[in-house]
């Protein structure tokens, strides 16, 4: 997956766990508040992720996601378990 | 000071909303099934009692089902109902709004997932602790409503829902409440925590083939308790109060009673549920000649029916055949912290409407239980004071007394 489809896919994710958004108002710079979302709404996203991109976020690491970007990025550097 | 129901909501395997469920119970409906939301096959009991055709999606954002197990989800729905039952507690203060819930095991439906996830190395959903916790239903139904007096949730397995409306009792006649919202909730038709009941030798298990006639409290062949579901919700206030804002009024709670065994973890004990069926009534001033209906606990366990029948004896003497007693487990197996919330729900429309539920699958007794359990079909009794019982691991007795007005 290229980074041009993991982000669509991505922003795809986000638009279908965030309740009232417009997919097309999402982008890589999007921050999470931006998006109406607080830091449970967040650590909730970012676990549901988990399962739809194959991926674990390090309990750690995740305190410095802030942005969609943020989350394309983590992805595109972890490839999915099994697969990298 | 008298203190009295004035909304009712339910979930339970045989009819969600106060309707549906008392037209089956007085049909002798059975309600236990094959389990149908997981794949029962590792277990030796493979049938349950569980609520059909529940969407939470039909009242809760997806958002609030990420974040609540089935118990609250259950819980909610029960409230939903009785709330509007109840119609508007706008003339209280939200801070002397209550709720006084029961729950046996709280959100195990999360705990079995998460737990599951977890032994694979996968993450555990963050909201893993907030669904699990036992009083998470009471907060949901605090936050929905806006009931900003105390919020308390009793476990005390089996007999929570009765405790937690005991306690709601307690809150209104001291005063530290004017309304409470109570009763019970549970979600465990689980493989983990039926496994645990399995391991006890407390499930029935050889009706797998026929689960239509495995839960028969009282009958020859009986082989142990069936697992179920689902909550039933009170609204309490006091009469005068009731009175003042025009609500409608189903029954009195008229007293409570509790005791515990203390002689060990699981094993019933007659002296135990006399004292806690005569403290209740005691404590709603009334006699033993006026208890005209028993709620009985009643799970269908050998060894339990049998002491629940002794300690009625025992109390009531002579005149305990007299007694017309039912089962509603019979119908919709154990629902272990809500059970005894929908006992109370039956015997509040038993007074009501004169009818008194059926124990179902009791075409031959135990010669033990010597009893009138309103075998099969349902009969006609004015009835005015009705007890429930509740009996819980714990050596927990609990009893609660309802009356007409």
């Amino acid at each position: 997956m290229d980074t041009a489809e993991l982000e669509a896919k991505v922003i795809e994710f986000i638009a279908s766990k965030v309740e009232n958004i417009d997919a097309s108002t999402i982008t890589a710079a999007s921050k999470f508040d931006e998006l109406g979302l607080d830091s449970m709404d967040t650590v909730q996203l970012l676990f549901d992720a988990e399962d739809a991109f194959g991926v674990t976020f390090d309990g750690e690491e995740v305190k410095n996601l802030r942005t969609v970007g943020d989350i394309i990025d983590y992805i595109g550097k972890h490839p999915p378990e099994g697969k990298g | 000071m008298r203190i009295v129901v004035t909304g009712m909501g339910i979930a339970s395997p045989i009819g969600t909303g106060i309707d549906p469920f008392w037209k089956n119970a007085v049909a002798g409906v059975n309600g236990i099934v094959n389990i149908q939301s997981f794949d029962p096959a590792k277990l030796r009991s493979r049938i349950a009692g569980e609520v059909q055709g529940f969407d939470p999606a039909t009242f809760l954002s997806a958002k609030q089902i990420e974040q609540t197990d089935r118990f609250t989800q259950l819980a909610l729905h029960a409230a939903n109902q009785a709330m509007a039952d109840a119609g508007s507690l706008e003339s209280y203060e939200p801070r002397r709004l209550a709720v006084s819930l029961g729950s046996g095991m709280g959100g195990f439906s999360t705990f079995e997932s998460s737990a599951a996830r977890r032994f694979q190395s996968k993450s555990v959903p963050p909201f893993t602790v907030p669904r699990i916790m036992a009083n998470s239903a009471a907060a949901w139904i605090a936050t929905q409503y806006g009931l900003k007096g105390a919020n308390l949730t009793c476990s005390t397995a089996c007999s929570s829902g009765a405790n937690a409306i005991g306690m709601a009792l307690d809150l209104l006649r001291s005063g530290k409440a004017d309304a409470v919202v109570t009763g019970g909730a549970e979600a465990c038709v689980l493989p983990l925590t039926m496994a645990g009941f399995e391991a006890l030798f407390a499930l029935s298990t050889g009706f797998n083939n026929d689960p239509a006639h495995a839960s028969r409290p009282f009958a020859k062949g009986r082989d142990g308790f069936v697992m179920g579901e689902g909550a039933g919700i009170l609204v309490l206030e006091r009469e005068d109060a009731a009175q003042k804002r025009g609500a409608k009024i189903y029954a009195r709670l008229a007293g409570y009673g509790c005791a515990c065994d203390a002689t060990h973890i699981v094993a019933p004990d007659i002296d135990g549920q006399v004292a806690a069926m005569q403290v209740a009534i005691e404590d709603a001033g009334m006699t033993l000649a006026q208890v005209d209906y028993i709620n009985a606990h009643a799970t269908s366990t050998p060894l339990g029916d049998v002491i629940e029948t002794k300690a009625i004896k025992q109390l009531f003497g002579e005149r305990a055949p007299e007694i017309p007693i039912s089962a509603t487990k019979s119908m919709i197996g154990h629902s272990i912290g809500a059970s005894a919330a929908i006992g109370s729900i039956a015997a509040i429309m038993t007074l009501q409407t004169g009818t008194i539920h059926p124990t179902i699958n009791l075409a031959e007794a135990d010669p033990e239980c010597d009893l009138d359990y309103t075998p099969n079909t349902a009969a006609q009794k004015k009835v005015q004071t009705a007890l429930c019982n509740a009996f819980g691991f714990g050596g927990n007795n609990v009893s609660i007394v309802f009356t007409t007005l």
